[in-house]
């Protein structure tokens, strides 16, 4: 039995620099394993070593998931071996086209009992990517996992909801996407590092796969998102009740009232 | 001569850095206005496998290359010059010493209890008459059947007030010269050890600073590390390489301050614009990154040739040289930048100043490394 | 190209959904997932004709994103969705089935000769771009208020749907404390961020956003990391996207990730210590100084 941890090797889109016609220059922002997919690793290898599921790191993107610092990166944190999917056409792809490449992943890899990921991805954040893939391999999906656990034939999912704690029983195979902060990961740790260039890198090309891998959209031009218009207006507090008298007095020129409040 | 860092040194770095950030800035400014040393962090350095770097894994360490512990240290004193010289003298001084001098059973007894951080090393050389001149110290071992009795005094003992483990040097033999000096370790809880009150310093304050009054102190024959008489070689080896690691410490320090300073500079706003639009301003960040820079290729070189078996005596001193008047500079460039505001200590920028300073004088003042790169040059 | 548009409902309110997928000039079927209320309520909003996945009360809505696909697949077209993890699985299995891709952060949508031509905001809210597609979309959208759900004439035809759902099934169910809230809805938003020491000191911001007449709301780390409050009270990019009337940052530095949730306010008030923190250049009204301090005498002085 498997259990697949899909990763993202991506950079923070605050590293990159945009110009100012809307160009964005990613060559300065270095592509990290975000804290999100750190999470799901860790949480993925207290539960294979729960049931003695080997635990495989699967990464889909632009060449660089296929570099060496990429793949030792990940497995560094815990996973016992990694497949790369790393192609150009799949450098910027949207969440759509990585679900595909992920589905068609798993499926080559067999005997998946559960897919898991972090809660988004760094670069793209779109929260959608877990949900595509569980509707292409029809297997239950849920987001916002908070802890599971695995016995032979059910999966138990605890899940924070926005009004409370769920738990789920459900049987897999299935995709989780694990919350933010289910569990804590640690920094690797010197020992895991030096491991980590002894452990298997399998490498997958995209032409084994049948597909349309192109955009599913055509960009017709990029701009700077229009600059916040904001007045600045500065209340100096050091004299705190002066200050919220200033701001109430402010507040209610704009035309804000005080009546009527719940 | 391009360097590049291979992927392990940048992956140990990137989780040294994400631990240093969790676990270690946090206490920074506390540990330097309580005066007192980082021993919560002790155990959590120790799982990240840190205080085992120099310690290869037949004794329990993690064995990295040198080059990576040095990058360790440069993150741990990008965040607290304290908690990096902690791991650099137990580390680099005391650990390699044992590795590179020690018995098997010496090496077998004290090489997995510093791994897993239950003994903290320290290294005492300093004397009150014997600093830079180290080889005018004036503590005796004296043969008393199967045992060496010490009597003397040392001071400045980083680490000193919990140290498990001390690497002693001492006379042993009344003639002059370095081969009358050997090298003991000596356990804390010997009789005739006394520990004094630690240091109130400038910088680095979290750091245990104190002297120790050795009377009386007896040690079996299996405390020798090394040979008779060879106690003065070992600390020559250990401090060529615990140069590297202080020019790290400096480095690593200058690296936070810089970062500082940068990030303040692109919000700080006057005249109506960001105060990194100043070409003031800008010349301060430039010289700063420059410095920095050459620093930075300096310290992995030595490091580097440390690695690969090649002298790097010199090199590691250059590096030291550089480095410790480099994070001044730079520290105090930070602090400029800051205005009134890196003067406080709402901003890390003043205590980067404090703790910069020692990387100048101890384990070897500039003035010392200057003596062993003209010594290397005029060979 | 169908200009055909579905609009998923997952016991929330879609109406503005509806609209805005009637705005693209196509067809709008309704796909209800949950009670019967909620197939009712969206055969009131204006759809055509409603299909309904039903589920029982310990069943999530994610038991039936096979059935759902299953049926876009059949009548291809746009697909609509708010942003709850439910409705986010339930338009991502549509997206599969149909090889759609997903538009998340859409400022701006027109379908002027067929084409649809989005606006999206990428780069967290850096950079706008605009895209066009020859093939259906899934659309992740804000559903909007209670208030836009009733549409005048008689309510759409509801169709039960007898799809084979996943075997799913809630075991155990803790409310938190807290009521959920709908910040959407709210004119008035006062946020706190890492700011706030402690936990306890909750009391405090609240006190604040009564006085204001304002919901509570907060940073990611706040809801996630420290877990002081609910998700449903995060803004950003991930979180919740409002667009209140005040919008009133205590002690929240404003990462671009923060912001960009919080962008489209009136008025922005912040109140932080540091001067450096980016919440700074994007407020209207700047208080730097202590909450502690100034936030006490902003409720007092409050009328």
């Amino acid at each position: 039995m498997r259990i697949v941890v899909a990763h993202k090797w991506a950079a923070d889109p605050q590293e990159a620099i945009v110009t100012s016609d809307g160009r964005i220059d990613q060559s300065r922002a270095q592509p990290c394993l975000s804290e999100y997919d750190a999470v799901a690793i860790a949480l993925a290898r207290g539960l294979a070593d729960s049931v003695g599921a080997e635990l495989v790191g699967l990464s889909v993107g632009g060449p660089e998931a296929a570099s060496p610092l990429a793949t030792k990166t990940a497995l560094a944190r815990g996973l016992d071996s990694i497949l790369v999917l790393a192609d150009q056409a799949l450098a910027s792809a949207d969440s759509t086209t990585t679900a595909q490449a992920l589905a068609a992943a798993v499926t080559e890899l067999g005997d998946v009992a559960l897919v898991l990921t972090g809660d988004c991805s760094i670069d793209r954040g779109a929260r959608m990517t877990p949900a595509v893939l569980g509707g292409l391999l029809g297997w239950v999906t849920l987001t916002e996992v908070s802890a599971l656990s695995l016995d032979r034939t059910s999966l138990t999912v605890e899940r924070e909801l926005e009004h409370g704690r769920q738990t789920l029983v459900l049987s897999p195979p299935a995709v989780l996407a694990v919350a933010a902060g289910a569990v804590e990961a640690p920094a690797p740790g010197m020992r895991d590092v030096l491991a980590a260039a002894r452990k298997p890198v399998r490498q997958l090309a995209l032409d084994q796969f049948d597909g349309d891998w192109g955009p599913l959209g055509q960009v017709q031009d990029r701009t700077l998102a229009p600059a916040p218009d904001r007045r600045g207006i500065v209340i100096a507090t050091t004299d705190p009740t002066a200050a919220a008298a200033e701001l109430i007095a402010r507040l209610e020129r704009d035309g804000l009232t005080w009546a009527g409040r719940p | 001569m391009p360097f590049h860092l291979t992927d392990e040194q940048e992956i140990m770095r990137a989780a040294v850095r994400q631990f240093a950030e969790a676990e270690v800035k946090p206490l920074a400014a506390v540990l330097d206005r309580e005066h007192r040393p980082p021993l919560e962090t002790i155990p959590k350095l120790a799982d990240l496998g840190v205080l085992g770097m120099t310690i290869p894994p037949d004794y329990g360490g993690s064995g990295t290359d040198y080059l990576s512990f040095i990058l360790a240290l440069e993150e741990l004193a990008r965040v607290c010059a304290t908690t990096a010289v902690m791991v650099e003298v137990h580390a680099s001084l005391v650990a390699t010493s044992i590795l590179h001098f020690g018995d098997q059973a010496q090496k077998t007894r004290y090489l997995p209890e510093l791994a897993a951080g239950r003994l903290i090393g320290a290294f005492a050389l300093t004397e009150p008459g014997a600093g830079s001149d180290a080889a005018a110290l004036t503590t005796r071992a004296e043969v008393d059947g199967d045992d060496f009795v010490l009597n003397g005094q040392k001071i400045f003992i980083t680490n000193g007030g919990f140290a498990g483990v001390f690497l002693v040097l001492a006379k042993t033999s009344p003639e002059a010269g370095s081969k009358s000096i050997s090298a003991f370790l000596v356990d804390r809880d010997r009789p005739g050890l006394s520990v004094g009150e630690p240091e109130r310093k400038m910088g680095i304050r979290g750091s245990s600073t104190v002297s120790l009054l050795f009377d009386d102190l007896r040690v079996p024959r299996s405390a020798l590390l090394g040979q008779l008489g060879q106690g003065f070689s070992i600390a020559m080896r250990s401090l060529d390489g615990g140069r590297t690691g202080i020019a790290a410490q400096a480095l690593g320090i200058a690296q936070g301050a810089y970062e500082e300073a940068v990030a303040y500079a692109k919000q700080r706003v006057q005249f109506g614009q960001p105060i990194a639009r100043l070409q003031a301003i800008q010349w301060l960040i430039a010289d700063m990154a420059t410095d920095l820079e050459a620093g930075r290729l300096l310290v992995y070189q030595a490091a580097d040739l440390e690695d690969r078996g090649l002298p790097f005596s010199d090199v590691a001193a250059k590096a030291k040289l550089f480095c410790g008047p480099m994070a001044s500079r730079v520290t105090h460039s930070a602090l400029q930048i800051l205005g009134g505001n890196g003067y406080t200590e709402a901003y890390p920028v003043e205590r980067m100043c404090r703790d910069a300073r020692i990387t100048e004088i101890y384990e070897g003042t500039n003035e010392i490394q200057r003596l062993v790169i003209a010594r290397a040059a005029l060979r | 190209m169908s200009r055909l548009s579905h609009v998923i409902a997952a016991g929330r309110p879609v109406g503005r959904l509806v609209e805005r997928a009637r705005a693209l000039g196509g067809p709008v079927l309704g796909l209800a997932v949950g009670p019967a209320q909620v197939a009712d309520e969206l055969a009131r909003t204006g759809v055509e004709r409603v299909f309904w996945f039903e589920t029982g009360p310990d069943t999530p809505v994610e038991a039936q994103a096979l059935g759902l696909a299953e049926l876009v697949a059949n009548r291809p077209g746009h697909v609509w969705a708010g942003r709850t993890a439910g409705e986010r699985v339930l338009l991502g299995a549509a997206a599969a089935a149909l090889g759609a891709p997903v538009l998340t952060d859409t400022v701006d949508l027109a379908a002027p000769d067929g084409r649809l031509v989005a606006r999206q905001a990428v780069l967290a809210g850096r950079v706008w771009q605009t895209v066009t597609f020859d093939r259906p979309v899934a659309i992740l959208l804000e559903g909007g208020s209670a208030e836009s759900d009733d549409s005048a004439g008689p309510p759409a035809p509801v169709e039960p749907m007898a799809a084979q759902p996943y075997a799913l099934r809630q075991t155990d169910w803790r409310p938190t404390g807290r009521a959920p809230v709908d910040l959407k809805a709210a004119r008035r938003v006062v946020a706190v961020g890492r700011g706030l020491k402690a936990e306890s000191d909750l009391g405090l911001i609240e006190a604040l956003a009564r006085a204001l007449g304002a919901e509570l709301a907060c940073s990611r780390p706040l809801a996630e990391g420290l877990g002081w409050l609910p998700k449903d009270r995060y803004v950003g990019v991930s979180g919740q996207q409002i667009a209140p009337q005040l919008y009133c940052a205590v002690g929240l530095s404003g990462q671009a990730q923060h912001l960009a949730g919080a962008r489209a306010a009136e008025i922005i008030v912040a109140i932080n210590s540091d001067q450096q923190a980016p919440i700074m250049s994007e407020a209207d009204y700047i208080l730097c100084g202590d909450l502690y301090q100034v936030v006490p005498a902003l409720i007092k002085a409050l009328p």
